[in-house]
Formats: C-alpha cells, structure tokens, sequence
C-alpha cells in the first residue's frame, strides 16, 4: 500500500509496512430515534491499537460494534454523520471518510456469481484505485498466491454457486488480503459456518497473519472465538456502547484444547460471560446488519 | 391427478412437448371442423388449407417470392428500431436505476407512455417525419422504449445492495460500484427487458407498416385486407406469429448463454 514499498527493493519491509496505529478517541455516536430525537449508540469509546495483532471486539447483540467498525473503515452508513463527535486517528492522522488502509470482511461474503474464484478475488484490480497502484504481473502474482494461501488453487476456475459456504468465505478472505491490508475489519466473518468450517477458517487466518501480520479487528459474538484467535479481547456493554473490559491473552497461537480448558481460559471465559450479562436482559436484542 | 395442482412440480420434456402439440393440433381440428361444417362462412374464417395455399403462393409465384421480400423489410425495420431501443434505453434505464434523482425526474416522463396509446401518435409522427422509413422505425422504436426503460431501471434496482456496498468498501468510486458491480449483476434481466421490447415491436410492425408501405409484412396484410383475401392476411398473421416466436426462442437461447451463471444462483 505504501508506495515506496514497491519502488523500493524492500528490504524485508513486511513489518515495517504492516506498523499501523488506530486511535478512537471519545467517539460517540447518535442515530435519529424512530419517535423524534436521538439514540446514542456509542457513548464515548476510548480504544488505541499499536501493533499487528488480533484485536477481538465482543458485546451484546445490537450494542454498536459494527458501527464501530465500519468507522475504523471509514465507511459511513446512511442517513448519519459517524461519528457524531470524537476522533479516529489512523498513524496520527485524523481519518475522516474513505481511506484505503483497511479492508472489510463480512459474514455476508458478497462474492459475484457471474464471476470466476480467481476474478472474484482480483475484482479489486478492476478498480482505479488499485490498478493505478499494482502493476497487472505482480496482481496477477497476488491472487494466485493468495488463493494458495487460502487453499484455493485448484478451484480458481469454478464459480461462487459451485463452492460450500467455508470456501466462498475463504474468497471473500483472499479477495482481502490479496490488497495487503495495512488494516483487516472482520464483522463476525465466520458466524454463519458450522462449527466445523468455522474452527478450520480460524485455523486459517492465524496461519496467514502468522504470515502476513496485520492489524486485524475482529467482532465476534462467539466468547470461545475470541479466545482462540484474539491477542486482546475488548467487550464493550450494552447500548449506549463503553468499553466495559479490555485485556490481553499471551498464550501463543494455535492454542490447544488443553489450555482452552486451563483455568487461565476458564477464568477469562468467565470474565467476558460476566461483562455480557451485566448488560442486563432483554437490551440491544435488535440485530442489524449493516 | 395428484401432481396437477402443483406448480413445482413440472413434468419432463417430453410431456410438456407432447401437451403443447396436442393444445396446437386440438385448435387445427377445431378450426378444420369449423371450416367443413358450413358453421362460418369462409369469408370469415378460411379454412387451414386455403390458409396453407395461400402462404404458398405468397411464398412463391411468378419466380419470386412476396413474402420473403416482406419478411427482409420487416425484419429489417425490426432491427434498426430495435438497436436504437437498445442503445438508448439502456443507458437511460440504467441511469434511473442508479441514480434515485434522475429516477424521480425522470419517471414522470416515461412511465405514463407505458399505458399511453402509442398508436394514436402514428399521425403526429407522420405529420413531424414524414411516410417514409424515418416514421416507421420512429414508431417501433417509441413503441418499445418506453417498456424497456422502466423494465432497465427495474433491474438495476433489484441488485442487492450488497454488492454495492462491497465494490464501495474495496475502494470503487460510486460509478465504478454501478458500473463494475451493479450493471453486471443486472445484466440477466437486463436481457429479460430486451426480450420483452423485441416481443412489443413485433406486435407493432403490422402498425408501424400501416402507412404508404410498399413492402413488408403489414403491408402483405394489409393489401390482401383490401382484397379481401382472408387466407393471406390470416397467413400474414402466422407469419409474424412464428417470427416474433423465433425472435423470443433466440434470444432467450442468447440470454443463457451469455449468463449461465443466473440459473446456478
Ligand atoms: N444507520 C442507522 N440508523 C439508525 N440506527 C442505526 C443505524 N445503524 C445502526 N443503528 C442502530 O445502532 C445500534 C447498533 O448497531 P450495530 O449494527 O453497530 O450493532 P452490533 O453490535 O453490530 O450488533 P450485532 O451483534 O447484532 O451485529 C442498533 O441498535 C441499531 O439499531
Ligand atoms: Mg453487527
């Protein structure tokens, strides 16, 4: 992403390139309520994030964490301004709008039917943006070997109908990373596969950001999820969203069953299941997908 | 009996086949009845044969054939108004479709026409392009557009947002997320619309063809109309029948083609 990277011969540049600092500060946010006047959904979040790692964002249903993540991203729902005050500081900068530091993952992967695995994880070249950035060879370069890396090589040529669930989500994966992402935004991307798919694509994305390390921001409503992947876990409390907890898991990846059941596992499991329901019953329970 | 009032399920080709034939033969024999029993006067309704004769007398006489000549002229007035719907059309289409603006100002233009009666404005067009082939492909082409137009615009907004939303958040410009994303996931019904339009300007060709035209299909029927000569004007009719069929069965062919991937959905 950063131009010099790719005029310059890198000199294992990896680390150095993937170095990306995230800020919120204070940020609030308020949507017009139904009857007339507002509902404040995010009610002063103070959050950093300094170094590539797996940041793991959990809260209620409805308590404001994809409004959250989709401001990292910059990308604005409709009808509001985001946020409504605060700052969003990506290294140092303040970030107002689009920028092209972070890319979203969905659980709704938004793969083309119409076209190939291969062109749907190199759609983003279609666009001005990238192409004026990365030359077609090394593009082309890209894909296939992001599609290895997702252990999609030899179904490139098949379409989106023809592949199970875990595999377009391994699409939408690539399609990406494929952009080396300084910045990843996952919105509960692998809450739709059964269990099963779900633990190999978590498998999977710590291979690649052992690989390929970034900063990723992963919402999920799946406690054991969190403890599996996350570097450092952040609840936030039911809406109006604050962060009610934020700590830091050492324990390296991939983590065994033995220590999911350790007693340092248990207790943190108890501590996020705490936080979850002192947010009360029956609050936040609306889900919107954004 | 069990399966008939079931509309998932659709009996094999075969039996759909064999039921079309048999719906098209019961309607000859009915029609042939009519025709041997004296019921209708032939000058009302000529029986099937005198019909057959009569197209192949259109077909060839004299060396040469009156209603290849007619078909060519039809089918090539058919052609010209139908790039035009399509060249203008779509565009049009589309930009309502994607623009809610251009869509509010737009749409008071054109979806009245849909239930305007085209027909009464052949003399307007007559009296602004005169009686040659500027009118007629004029008419063909108002005739369609405006269906097609709406039925664009229709398309565009039954692409789910989704794939707007992630063209936009790989870092597309808004008309890159249209036209990159929302166009191609239109396209099948885009065909769909095409199709239709090319079905309306069948039906209009024997209008279109009404006024000062020397040859072509309506003109066929509408001479032998003049002489009364009701095998031709009904094998007139079959004619365009069967063309416009063709024209569907094609396209429709062309369309799968082109998007196989919209059945696999
Ligand atoms: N564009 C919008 N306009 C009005 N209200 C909105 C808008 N987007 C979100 N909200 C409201 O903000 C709250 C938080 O929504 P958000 O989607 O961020 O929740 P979430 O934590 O991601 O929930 P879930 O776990 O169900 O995905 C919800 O109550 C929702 O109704
Ligand atoms: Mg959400």
């Amino acid at each position: 992403m950063s131009g010099a990277a790719s005029s310059t011969p890198a000199p294992a540049a990896a680390t150095a390139k993937a170095g990306v600092t995230i800020v919120l500060k204070d940020i609030v946010q308020e949507y017009p309520a139904p009857g007339g006047g507002t509902t404040r959904v995010v009610d002063g979040v103070n959050l950093a994030f300094e170094r590539p790692g797996i940041n793991m964002l959990l809260g209620p249903s409805g308590c404001g964490k994809s409004t959250i993540l989709h401001m990292l991203g910059g990308v604005r729902p409709m009808g509001a301004k985001t946020p409504t005050s605060g700052k969003i500081l990506i290294d140092g900068a303040e970030c107002d709008g689009a920028h092209d530091d972070s890319v979203m993952v969905f659980q709704r992967y938004a793969n083309r039917p119409d076209l190939s695995v291969f062109d749907n994880v190199a759609f983003p070249f279609r666009l001005k943006l990238w192409r004026q950035r990365i030359a077609e060879t090394e593009w082309r370069q890209r894909v296939a070997d992001t599609l290895k890396a997702v252990g999609l090589a030899d179904k490139q040529r098949l379409r989106p109908a023809q592949l199970s669930g875990g595999q377009n989500q391994r699409v939408a994966l690539a399609r990406a990373l494929v952009l080396r992402p300084r910045i990843l935004l996952m919105d509960e991307p692998f809450g739709a596969l059964d269990a099963q798919t779900r633990e190999e694509m978590q498998r999977l994305l710590i291979d690649l950001h052992n690989a390929q390390p970034c900063l990723v921001v992963f919402v999920t409503h799946d406690v054991t999820e969190a403890l599996v992947l996350g570097d450092r876990v952040i609840v936030l409390s039911a809406q109006p969203a604050r962060v009610a907890d934020d700590f830091v898991i050492t324990e390296p990846r991939p983590r065994s069953g033995a220590w999911q059941r350790s007693g340092e596992a248990v207790r943190m499991e108890e501590r996020i299941f705490e936080q979850l329901h002192a947010s009360g019953p029956g609050r936040g329970s609306v889900r919107v997908t954004v | 009996m069990a399966e008939f009032w079931n509309p998932y399920a659709t009996p094999d080709a075969r039996a759909r086949r064999l039921l079309g034939v048999g719906a098209v033969v019961t309607v000859l024999v009915i029609w042939s009845l009519l025709a041997v029993s004296g019921l209708v006067s032939p000058n009302k309704l000529p029986a099937p044969w005198d019909v057959l004769l009569a197209f192949s007398y259109l077909a060839w006489h004299d060396g040469e054939s009156m209603l290849l000549t007619a078909t060519l002229w039809s089918i090539g007035r058919l052609a010209a108004a139908g790039v035009l719907v399509m060249a203008i059309g779509i565009p049009i289409g589309i930009a309502m479709g994607a623009a809610p603006k251009l869509n509010a100002a737009l749409s008071p233009l054109v979806d009245p026409f849909r239930s305007a009666p085209v027909v009464a404005l052949l003399p307007i067009l007559v009296m602004w392009l005169g009686i040659g082939e500027e009118m007629k492909i004029a008419f063909l082409f108002l005739g369609a557009v405006v269906y097609l137009i709406p039925l664009v615009r229709d398309a565009i907004q039954a692409v789910p947002q989704s794939y707007w939303i992630g063209a936009r958040d790989l870092g597309a410009t808004p008309w890159e997320c249209i036209q990159k994303s929302v166009v191609p996931m239109a396209m099948p019904r885009i065909a769909d619309a095409v199709i239709v339009a090319f079905s309306v300007m069948w039906t209009y060709i024997t209008v279109a063809e009404y006024v000062n035209a020397r040859v072509g299909l309506g003109q066929l029927i509408q001479n032998a109309r003049r002489f009364s000569a009701w095998d031709q004007v009904f094998a007139g009719i079959i004619v365009i029948i069967a063309l416009a069929l063709t024209t569907y069965q094609l396209m429709v062919h062309l369309k799968r083609k082109l998007y196989p991937w919209e059945t696999q959905q």
